[in-house]
């Protein structure tokens, strides 16, 4: 059966948002730590809000009602050669 | 229980069935409990299974926000139990133990990984001290190694040779999954009939007469003659509301995760050098933390530019190659800190059926013990004796523990 992949980060599938909604992860906050989904280099960029329309969808309520975990720093992936103090070695 | 308190235009949404995680439950608050734990953090969770498994009644666990927001959810998820002074050793290596066996004694996998814990010296002084530590964790049979410069870089080939003098490997402990830790524990607690309630706020505590009677919440009011404080970063504030004083600081941490590697480290690693401490997990990222040598005390969990320029300068020194590998995330957590950085278990002063299960730096490693201790002292009113060093009142008598092996900064001072 052809699979439908929302987290191209974590190869995170629709079923598994299925599953994981369906065993109670009902918050993205919840959701994403248990799939993974949202956790990868791009963050959640690509992903989050797929997954939020699938959770609202499967949950029966509004997109808007579905909060989205607060973005964390970095915007993008920064090597820490580039943050390191200019004398570590 | 969640530094992030529900705005009140979000209360109104909260009763719509919203299922967090497995194990939380969606039903109304009841009249009566025989136990109130404020907190869902892994204390609180934790501690709700070990009474429910003693068959303690009725119990509710409440959090502000989902459980394991807190701290819970943002901790290095580092364990061991080599530490170097008797009360420290004899309360972790009780939890070591439980960890050993955690995933089969709730049914869920928590990625207890048995890779080894390494406590890194990088000074010939650090290496004399470990030394002494290791006599006596081992006269506590813990399974402790002293390690040279050479089986430390047979060990970490991607450590920098100039950071190793040698190291205390504790080859039974390692790390966990923080999140699967809560989950688990709170799906085990739901089985046992626990009722995990999320976003519900404590707004007071009732004590007459000098004991517990109630506690008073944004979604009604219980009656219960047993609270516990184990609301982590808030224990202080939720002392407070029994008008008892939780002597704490609080500190931001800050961690990171770097995208994934394949594997190059085995144990999970602490370096009190940089006053840091890392792993990577089975997902090959590599997570860690490090901490400034004089913390300044913050409540705040935004994270930081600062933090994110002295996690990369210390590990980039401690693993050169990390220079070249991109930070993903970067998050903070706030820990309350106490005078000897040791938790407080136990009762609290003056007020009947009020409990402490907080003041927690080392409470990932610590939880399970704490929880099996402490449902000991609630249930039976006998304090076990790995727990008595812990009690709140070492804080008036001035017995304070005095434990040396910690990576972290006390407050106003440098960390040997």
């Amino acid at each position: 059966m052809a699979k439908t992949i929302l987290c191209l980060c974590r190869d995170v599938t629709a079923e598994d948002v299925r599953r994981a909604v369906a065993q109670g992860y009902g918050d993205l906050e919840t959701l994403k730590r248990f799939t993974g989904a949202c956790t990868g280099p791009c963050q959640g960029k690509t992903c989050v809000d797929a997954v939020r329309r699938l959770v609202a969808e499967l949950t029966g309520r509004d997109v808007e009602e579905i909060a989205v975990p607060p973005a964390r720093p970095p915007t993008t992936p920064v090597r820490l050669g580039t943050l390191a103090a200019k004398d570590a070695s | 229980m969640s530094v992030r308190r529900v705005r009140r235009g979000e209360a109104a949404a909260r009763p719509a069935a919203r299922r967090v995680i497995p194990g939380a439950t969606c039903a109304e608050l009841a009249a009566t409990y025989d136990a109130v734990l404020i907190g869902g953090g892994l204390q609180g969770v934790a501690l709700a299974y070990e009474l429910a498994k003693r068959g303690y009644g009725r119990l509710a666990v409440l959090d502000a926000a989902y459980p394991g927001s807190g701290a819970s959810g943002r901790n290095g998820e580092m364990i061991r139990s080599a530490f170097a002074s008797e009360e420290w050793i004899g309360l972790f290596d009780d939890s070591l133990r439980r960890w050993q066996i955690l995933s089969a004694e709730l049914d869920f996998n928590v990625l207890f990984t048995r890779a080894g814990y390494l406590l890194l010296a990088s000074t010939p002084e650090a290496l004399a001290a470990a030394q002494g530590n290791v006599a006596l964790q081992r006269r506590h049979n813990l399974h402790v190694e002293l390690l040279g410069h050479d089986d430390v870089r047979r060990l970490c080939p991607e450590m920098a040779p100039a950071m190793i003098a040698g190291a205390v490997l504790q080859t039974d402990a390692g790390f966990a999954h923080h999140d699967a830790t809560l989950w688990a524990y709170a799906q085990a607690a739901a089985r046992l009939g626990v009722e995990i309630h999320p976003y519900t706020t404590v707004t007071a505590i009732g004590a007459t007469g000098g004991a517990v009677r109630s506690v008073t919440t944004d979604r009604g009011k219980i009656s219960t003659s047993v609270v516990v404080d184990a609301a982590g970063g808030q224990a202080r504030a939720v002392a407070g509301l029994a008008g008892v004083d939780v002597p704490v600081e609080v500190f931001r941490l800050e961690a990171m995760v770097t995208e994934p590697l394949a594997p190059f480290l085995r144990p999970a690693v602490s370096s009190p050098a940089i006053m840091g401490y890392c792993h990577q997990t089975t997902r090959g990222e590599f997570v860690g933390g490090t901490e400034p040598d004089v913390p300044v005390p913050c409540e705040s969990i935004r994270s930081s530019l600062d933090g994110a320029r002295d996690m990369a300068t210390k590990f980039v020194r401690l693993f050169p190659r990390l220079a070249g590998v991109r930070m993903m995330r970067h998050w903070s957590g706030i820990v309350t800190q106490t005078a000897d950085v040791a938790p407080i278990l136990g009762r609290a002063p003056g007020i009947d059926g009020l409990y402490l299960d907080c003041g927690w730096v080392y409470g990932f490693v610590g939880a399970p013990a704490a929880a099996a201790l402490m449902a000991e002292l609630i249930a039976t009113g006998r304090t076990p004796p790995v727990l008595a060093p812990f009690g709140i009142e070492r804080f008036a008598t001035g017995e304070l523990i005095r434990e040396t092996s910690l990576v972290v900064a006390a407050a106003g001072e440098s960390v040997a």
